[in-house]
Formats: C-alpha cells, sequence, structure tokens
C-alpha cells in the first residue's frame, strides 16, 4: 500500500503521532531537561543559579566521579563478554533435542522475570557474612579457609555483582540466541557432518558466522544495560564497600535523594553522552542493519 | 561414536548447570522464605519449616505487602494497555504504509530506549511535582508508557510485517480506509503478537525501579521492586525470612505470567532482536 | 472490538485519575523508623492519642538506616507532598532540612501551649533545633556513644571496672578474648559500627575527640588531617587489623544492629552503641539480660571521654495542611508522659530533662543517672547543612582506611581535600 497524494501520507504520519509525543515528552524532553539542569546550582538549600558548566569541572575534581566511571566501565567489560558465553552456552544447550526442553526455557525465563531489585535481596543473602547460602557451600565443601566476606572487599563485591547480574540477564541473551541457532538450517549441519568436521569445528566455521549479525544486536543490548546498571547494586551493595561498586547510575541518583539536582544531572549527563557514544561506535562497526535487515 | 556420547553428556551436563543455576536461587528464596531461621544451611543447624514469615508479610498491613503489589499490578497493565493503543497505529503505519524515513524513524525510537533511566529523573520529578502527581499512579504510568514503547513498537512492527498484505490490497478493493484496515484486518490477525507485546510491556513496566524509587514516597503508590528494595521487615534487624517471603510472594506474577506464557514472550522478545 | 478499545481506554482513564485527588478524612502521617519493638509501642502511644484528642495518626514506617531515611523524607519535601505531616529527623541532617525550608516554625505553637524551651536540653535545643533564632525542631530523643560491656565477664577474669583509655580497652579486650576463644570462636572483644555510613563518622568523632581533636569544620575550612585525628583513626584500624579485637567484617557490614546483635548474642565483651540497646539487651529473651553494665567512652591518655550527639527531632512539614492538630501531636510526644512511656518501654533517652529525674524511671533504669550528665556535654558533628554531602566524603575515605584499602594518612588527607571541595561548593555563594 503505497500513499501516494501529500493527504495520505500526512494522514499516515498521523498515526505515528501519539507515539512520537509520549517519546518527546517523557524522554526526550527530560534528557534535554537533565542538560539544562545540570547547568544550575541546584541543592535545596541554596538559591538556584545559573553557573555554566561550573557543576562539570567540580565533577571532574571528584575522586568518587571517577572511580563511579571506572566502574561502570570495567563492569561492562567484564559483565558483558561473559554473559554472552554463558547466554551461547546456554541457547547451545536449548537447542538440542531434549526431553523437557520447554520446562527448561521457562526456567531459564525465570531470572529474566524475577524484578532486578528482588533478586538483588536474594542474591544479598547468598553473599552474606553470617548467614548465606555461599559461605555455607563453602563450608560444606570445605573450600578456602573459612567464610569469605564476599561484598567486604572491593573486588570481592564486584564479582559478586557481575554473578548476580549474569543470573539475571544470561536468559535474555540465550533467548536470542536460540532465536539466532535456530535460524541456521540443518542442512548446513548435516553438510558439516557429511564433510567430517567435528561438532566443535562445525561451531566456529559454520554457526558463529551465521551468528554473528545476533550476537551484535545482543552485545549492543547488553552492553547498553550494563552501562545504566542501578537497581542491582542499589540493593546488593549500596555502591560500597567505601563507594568501590557505585555505577554512575547510583552516583547521580545519590544526589537527586540528597536534593542536588544540579551535579546529579550532570553526573545523568556524563553517563548519556557514553551510553550515546557507545551506541554509535555499535551501530557503525557493528553492521548492524544486518541483523535487523 | 564417541564424540556423540561425549557431545550427549556435555548436553546434559550442560542442562543440569543451567537448571542448577537458574533455578537454585529461586529455590534457596523459597526455603528461607518457609525456614525457621535462616542460617539453616550452616553447621549444626536443621531446617525447620514455618509459615510465619508468609503469614507476616501476607498479613500485616503496616507491611503494605498488597499495597505494593496492587499499585504494581495497577501500574503496570494501565502501562502495557496504554502502550499497546498508542503502539499498534504506529506499528502498523510503520510496517506496511511505506512511509519515506521510516526505516530512520525506528532507528530513533529504538535509540531512544537507551537513554539511561537516571538521566530522565531530574525533569521527570520537576514536571510530576508541578502537577502534583508524586506518589500517584499516572507520574509512573506515563513515564513508563514512554518507556516501553520503543521495544513495542519494534515487536509489533515485526509481527505486523509478517501479514500478507494482499489482505490489505483485499481490504482496499472493498473500500476500507487504512484506519479501517487496522482495525478490521490487522489487529484481529495480529492477536498473538499484540498479547505478547502487551506480555512484554507489562513485564517491564513491573519490574521497573529507578523511576518508582524517585517518583513515589510511599505505599500509596509504590511499587514491588521498590518496597522489596526498602522492605525491613517489622523489627527493622535484617529479617531475612520475611524479606525472602516477601520476595516469593512479589515474584509470583511475574514468573505466573512468564512460565504460563512462555511461548508467547520468547517469540515477543526474539522478535525485538531478530527480523523476520 | 471498539468496545473492547473503549473498555480498555475508560479503565486507563480511571486509573490516570484516580491518581489526582486522594483527599478524605483528616488523617495526620508520621513517619517514624523502625528499630525492634519500636513499632508498637510507637502505636500505643498514637492509640493513646486518638483517645485524647480524636485526631488519627498514621504511621509510615521507614527503613532502619539513617541515609534511606533522609532519602525517604527528601523526595516528599522537595515535592511538596502534605505527607508526611510529622517526622524524625537525625540531628545530623536536620540542618539541611531546616536550611531548605521544609519545616514549620514551633515558636508560635509553642507559646500558645504554654510549653517552654527550658523543659529540654538547652544546649541541644541551641545547637540542633533552632535556625535564625526560630525553633523548627523538638528532640524526640537523644542519643550519645555509650560503651556497654559484659559486667559478668570482667568480673569472670579479675578485671575490676570497664577500661579507661583504649589501650586499657584493648588490653583487657584480648585477655577475655583469648580466654573465651576455644569456646565460642565467633567471640570479639569490642564491636562497634564501621561500615560506611554515618554512624561511622559519629564513632570516629568520639575517638577524635578522646583525642582533644579539634572541631572539624571551623570557619569555612575543614580541619582533618591532623595528628590526633590520625592516632583515632590509625587506632580504629587496629583494632580490626592488628589487635584483631573487633570482627573483620566491622568496616564492612557493622551498623547499630548487626553490633548489637553479636553484643546480645553473647559474642562481645565490649559494645560501643547507642542508648537504645540497653532496652533490647535487658528483654526478657536476650541472653545478655542483666549481665550488661554501662559506662562512657574510653579516651586517649591526657584526653576525655567523647561522646558524639545523635538522636531524632520532630520536625513539622512546611507543607502540611493539617499543622495545628499536627502541633498536637508533636506536643504529645515531647510531653512528660509519652516521653516518659519511651523511656521505660524502650530504654530511649528522651529530650526532656525532668525524665531523668523521675523517680520510677530511675528506678528501672539507673543508668540515667549518669547519662543527663553526659547529655549535657555531647559533641555534636558540624551544624552546616550540607554536612550530608561531607560526611558521605568522610566516610568513604575513613571507611576505606578501616578495611586496609589505603592508610590512615592517606586517607585523612584525601578526605580533607575532597571535603574541602564540599564545602566550597555548598557554602552558600
Amino acid at each position: 500500500m503505497r500513499a501516494h497524494s501529500a493527504r495520505e501520507l500526512a494522514g499516515a504520519y498521523v498515526y505515528l503521532l501519539p507515539v512520537l509525543a509520549f517519546v518527546l515528552v517523557f524522554i526526550l524532553a527530560p534528557v534535554l531537561g537533565a542538560f539544562r539542569a545540570s547547568l544550575f546550582q541546584d541543592v535545596t538549600f541554596l538559591p538556584r543559579k545559573f553557573i555554566g558548566l561550573d557543576n562539570y569541572l567540580r565533577l571532574a575534581e571528584t575522586p568518587v566521579f571517577w572511580t563511579s566511571l571506572r566502574f561502570t566501565c570495567l563492569f561492562v567489560l567484564i559483565s558483558v563478554p561473559l554473559e554472552i558465553v554463558l547466554g551461547l552456552l546456554v541457547a547451545l544447550v536449548l537447542d538440542q533435542p531434549l526431553p523437557f526442553r520447554a520446562a527448561l526455557r521457562a526456567s531459564v525465563l525465570i531470572p529474566w522475570a524475577v524484578p532486578a531489585a528482588v533478586s538483588g535481596r536474594i542474591w544479598e543473602l547468598i553473599y552474606d557474612y553470617n548467614l548465606g547460602l555461599a559461605n555455607a557451600l563453602l563450608g560444606w565443601l570445605h573450600l578456602g579457609q573459612g567464610p569469605v566476606n564476599w561484598l567486604g572487599s572491593g573486588w570481592g563485591a564486584f564479582f559478586s555483582l557481575v554473578l548476580a547480574d549474569a543470573w539475571k540477564t544470561t536468559p535474555f541473551v540465550a533467548l536470542i540466541l536460540l532465536a539466532g541457532l535456530a535460524a541456521v538450517p540443518d542442512e548446513l549441519h548435516r553438510q558439516g557432518e557429511v564433510d567430517g568436521a567435528s561438532f566443535v569445528q562445525r561451531f566456529f566455521r559454520l554457526t558463529l558466522p551465521l551468528l554473528r549479525p545476533i550476537l551484535v544486536v545482543a552485545l549492543l543490548f547488553r552492553t547498553i544495560d550494563a552501562l545504566r546498571v542501578f537497581d542491582l547494586i542499589f540493593v546488593l551493595t549500596g555502591g560500597g564497600p567505601g563507594g568501590a561498586t557505585t555505577s554512575l547510575s547510583l552516583y547521580g541518583a545519590n544526589f537527586f535523594l540528597a536534593g542536588d539536582f544540579g551535579f546529579g544531572s550532570a553526573v545523568s549527563v556524563v553517563l548519556f553522552l557514553l551510553a550515546l557514544g557507545l551506541a554509535l561506535v555499535y551501530v557503525r562497526a557493528g553492521r548492524f542493519r544486518e541483523g535487523l535487515g | 561414536m564417541r564424540e556423540e556420547a561425549l557431545k550427549r553428556a556435555l548436553v546434559w551436563l550442560g542442562a543440569a548447570g543451567t537448571l542448577l543455576f537458574c533455578l537454585g536461587p529461586i529455590v534457596y528464596m523459597v526455603l528461607i522464605a518457609l525456614a525457621q531461621s535462616p542460617d539453616f544451611p550452616g553447621p549444626g543447624r536443621g531446617f525447620e519449616p514455618t509459615l510465619k514469615h508468609l503469614a507476616a508479610v501476607a498479613l500485616r498491613p503496616s507491611l503494605h505487602f498488597w499495597d505494593y503489589l496492587g499499585n504494581s499490578l495497577i501500574v503496570s497493565a494501565a502501562s502495557a494497555g496504554l502502550c499497546l493503543l498508542v503502539a499498534a497505529p504506529a506499528a502498523f503505519a510503520l510496517s506496511r504504509l511505506d512511509l519515506p524515513g521510516r526505516l530512520v524513524i525506528l532507528f530513533a525510537i529504538l535509540a531512544v530506549s537507551m537513554f539511561p533511566p537516571v538521566s530522565l529523573v531530574s525533569l521527570l520529578f520537576k514536571m510530576m511535582t508541578a502537577l502534583g502527581w508524586i506518589n500517584t499512579y499516572p507520574a509512573l504510568v506515563l513515564p513508563y508508557v514512554a518507556w516501553v514503547l520503543p521495544l513495542s513498537l519494534w515487536i509489533l512492527a515485526s509481527y505486523f510485517g509478517q501479514i500478507p498484505r494482499d489482505l490489505d490490497r483485499a481490504a482496499l478493493i472493498d473500500g476500507c480506509s487504512s484506519w479501517q484496515i487496522l482495525r478490521r484486518v490487522i489487529v484481529p490477525l495480529a492477536g498473538p503478537g499484540l498479547f505478547s507485546t502487551g506480555l512484554l510491556a507489562f513485564i517491564f513496566a513491573f519490574n521497573e525501579f529507578l523511576l518508582a524509587l524517585m517518583l513515589t514516597t510511599d505505599h500509596q503508590a509504590r511499587t514491588i521492586p521498590v518496597g522489596a528494595a526498602l522492605f525491613q521487615g517489622l523489627h527493622g534487624q535484617t529479617p531475612w525470612g520475611e524479606i525472602m517471603a516477601f520476595a516469593c510472594l512479589a515474584v509470583l506474577p511475574a514468573i505466573g505470567l512468564t512460565v504460563a506464557f512462555q511461548r508467547r514472550v520468547i517469540h515477543g522478545l526474539t522478535r525485538g532482536a531478530v527480523r523476520g | 472490538m471498539f468496545r473492547r478499545r473503549f473498555i480498555l481506554i475508560a479503565l486507563i482513564a480511571l486509573v490516570l485519575l484516580s491518581g489526582c485527588g486522594r483527599s478524605g478524612e483528616k488523617v495526620l502521617t508520621l513517619a517514624v523508623g523502625g528499630a525492634p519493638k519500636e513499632i508498637e509501642v510507637w502505636e500505643a502511644a498514637l492509640a493513646r492519642f486518638e483517645a485524647e484528642t480524636g485526631i488519627r495518626v498514621s504511621l509510615i514506617r521507614q527503613p532502619t538506616d539513617t541515609a534511606q531515611r533522609r532519602q525517604g523524607l527528601v523526595v516528599p519535601l522537595q515535592a511538596g507532598q502534605a505527607d508526611p505531616d510529622v517526622f524524625l529527623m537525625d540531628v545530623a541532617w536536620l540542618a539541611q532540612f531546616a536550611a531548605s525550608d521544609w519545616l514549620a516554625p514551633l515558636d508560635e505553637f509553642m507559646a500558645q501551649g504554654g510549653l517552654d524551651r527550658s523543659v529540654f536540653f538547652e544546649r541541644v535545643l541551641a545547637l540542633a533545633d533552632v535556625l535564625q533564632d526560630r525553633l523548627v525542631a523538638l528532640p524526640m530523643n537523644l542519643d550519645g556513644g555509650l560503651l556497654y560491656y559484659r559486667a559478668d565477664l570482667l568480673e569472670k577474669f579479675g578485671l575490676p571496672a570497664p577500661p579507661r583509655t583504649w589501650a586499657e580497652l584493648v588490653r583487657q579486650a584480648l585477655l577475655v578474648q583469648e580466654k573465651l576463644r576455644p569456646e565460642r570462636p565467633g567471640f570479639y572483644g569490642f564491636v562497634w559500627p564501621g561500615a560506611q555510613y554515618e554512624g561511622l563518622i559519629c564513632v570516629f568523632l568520639e575517638f577524635a575527640a578522646s583525642n582533644q581533636a579539634a572541631r572539624l569544620i571551623e570557619g569555612g575550612r575543614v580541619r582533618l588531617n591532623t595528628p590526633a585525628n590520625l592516632a583515632a583513626l590509625s587506632l580504629m584500624r587496629d583494632l580490626i587489623g592488628k589487635f584483631k579485637v573487633s570482627p573483620p567484617n566491622t568496616y564492612s557490614a557493622m551498623k547499630e544492629e548487626e553490633v548489637r546483635l553479636q553484643f546480645q548474642r553473647g559474642d562481645a565483651l565490649f559494645e560501643r552503641n547507642w542508648p537504645y540497646a540497653w532496652g533490647l539487651h535487658q528483654a526478657p529473651d536476650s541472653p545478655v539480660r542483666g549481665r550488661v553494665g554501662l559506662a562512657r567512652l574510653p579516651h586517649f591518655q591526657g584526653g576525655r571521654s567523647a561522646s558524639t550527639l545523635g538522636g531524632w527531632h520532630l520536625g513539622l512539614s512546611r507543607f502540611s495542611e493539617s499543622q495545628p492538630e499536627a502541633w498536637r501531636l508533636i506536643e504529645f510526644l515531647v510531653s512528660a508522659g509519652t516521653q516518659k512511656r519511651f523511656a521505660l518501654e524502650l530504654g530511649w533517652t528522651p529530650g526532656r530533662r525532668d525524665v531523668y529525674t523521675d523517680p520510677e524511671v530511675l528506678d528501672r533504669l539507673p543508668h540515667f543517672r549518669e547519662l543527663k550528665d553526659v547529655f549535657e556535654n555531647l559533641r555534636p558533628r558540624p551544624i552546616v547543612p550540607y554536612w550530608s554531602q561531607v560526611s558521605t566524603v568522610l566516610q568513604r575515605r575513613l571507611n576505606a582506611a578501616l578495611g586496609g584499602g589505603c592508610s590512615p594518612e592517606e586517607a585523612l588527607r584525601l578526605a580533607e581535600a575532597e571535603a574541602g571541595a564540599v564545602v566550597e561548593r555548598y557554602a552558600g555563594r
């Protein structure tokens, strides 16, 4: 159906108006608002006034900002590949003909369905020093020398977070990759078998290249999500110990919760630009369009 | 063949591992909710079942569980419903009306979904304060609709794209306007697609945390995720039994929906990522 | 199909509109915290209030953590919400609330009600509750850091009295710890809150002030990197890492409740905590009932015992739509009768002086006699609106030093620099 006349075209664009209105008012405007707010000193106990880029300058001078930035980037760099690999493994398992495959798929979906905040409390208990499952397991298996203070050290908390996040997000990756795997035609596999290639060879030479577009998509989604991680950290570590696990989202949000909108907005703008930059990088270098037709 | 046997073994191992990994924490949560004392895995303790944590969470009004649940269900349902109403015509237009620049629009909207929520809070808070909507449903529903729209749009556009164009042409010949085509032809046929999209929108809205934390102040409008994060139990010192009981009850809707409609959910999710 | 659409739209409209206009009966909301047993006492008090005045009060239960309580109040107050009408504020961030113009002045109410300021601890009132000559809050309870000790263990191991100096404390702790570890592997000599939160600063100030350290913020400048503070911080770190009389998770997990629970389990000899723990330690089901003593905190050689001013104050929201009724609630809560009940039932240390000389109270809580003197001399944290921001900076650095993440010298140096930047940013240019 081709909309030829200008009137028909206008009529067609009308269908888009509600969507554009919502996006404009509740997403674009707030982001612009954040840009604007970051140029002001906006603290509850001081008069509001325009200070230009002052917030950003002070941000650059604040060590905690750089710690948060470093943490956020590290979190992305470590958790995303981990989740992709895990997701791929799970997808491979789910792709096989197994009895109870539907039940397996349903169980894989469950971590995805659980709200991150709730899962955070479960993992908070798992990692608890005195009462948690992790230390109990260590005790049963007689590993290490006594209970580990999982959330007590910078790296301990970091990897605890990565694991908890992987638990929650691997299903999403697995399902996307599963769809990609399902799209690989069976004939190719059989051809490979006939040609005498082992499973591993077939995987790396056949399957993986065909999966590439999907992998890029999964990578993009996961990277952006990991960049803006908030829920899990708020509940599990609160940004500690010593601010070691404060993501940029949490750093900014803490300022809002303390009544400093100017500074918090500045942090959120930095995060936004980071996300934007990453998305652009992917879109150009990842041949994104290939994956989405 | 040895390779086959090895592969089978690995697959079974993988399946078992996956099951353990995915369900382990959930089972743990349920056990703690039912246990007299939360350190039962530790040495010298046993598992003594009790319903008192669940009873406390479900029956003490001061813990506000049902308020949180009700708020979550209403907000999520409203967001999903409104989102469908808004997204369906747009998806229709984008998928079948050959609009120039439609790919740009789709991409732009998808890009918008990648904005970090924390960047939205500042103005949204001021906006909702000015409207007097802090701690009310509209403060959450309206941003949530915008929040889930991009993904819903993509998924719906994909579903709509599947419906053969001949039907459109037939309807055109019958003298239908494009709006009537949408209503009479597309929507009935895309029923399952609409359902999947609505389901996903519901789940995403249900699980949202940051905006709910910032735009609500108490049980009148707070949602489950915020309630769970701030839950203190009756006595303040980390009452794990009650926290896990809260968690158990809190995840029932999400898990229930997901398990019941897993095919729909998976279908929708993969459509959002894979075209065609 | 059309009908379904309309129903859907109608439902959504209903939902959206139901958000607006949540008026109804006039009910006050009171936001309180929630240590154990507190809620029941609050509910009983509010029931009495309703019986006396006919005004209903809805209780909002906030998390125990002070930072979360502040967050929970900042959001509605920033949004100009009428609820909660009355709320409890930590003395640490009272200044911020007052400076943000969120508190209704109480002078007139007090004059009308015939309530005199002298009933309260004047110094506390002057320091914490008065902003620009207007009274904006009243103390619900006062807190000061105290040393709890196991009197029975001291006696058992021939230690005549609780320690006066920190060195003595370490000595006593090591002694008892060594003796008891074989049968109680989780026993530690001294438990105190060292997690990264406001409580850590209170404890640090007690160590530092007991070493004659100067005020933190004086004349718009931060003075943190001093020998006195360094000695204090080093000692705190050594308690965990070197002497090992404090548990390894002191700096990562120990807040008031965790500390109290460890002591109450019987796994500690000394405890630094607020007065509220007393009532819980003496509860019928407490393993340490009847075996606990209270003393002033130790000090460094040549210094004096110091106790940080804590406590929670009642404020009236400037946006409340029922200010007269809300004032009556405040009046009721700070009345001698109610304060006495909170003291007797929760072991709370009231903001009013007269409760400390009440014979019934002294009978049940003899330590109140001593506490009255301690409370006349509590050391406040810097009373500035931006204290929370400064505190956050300090918390991170000090906690890092405790955990061994950086040396005390470096922690203090960096903390002073960063706190200085915060002060500069917020000191109202």
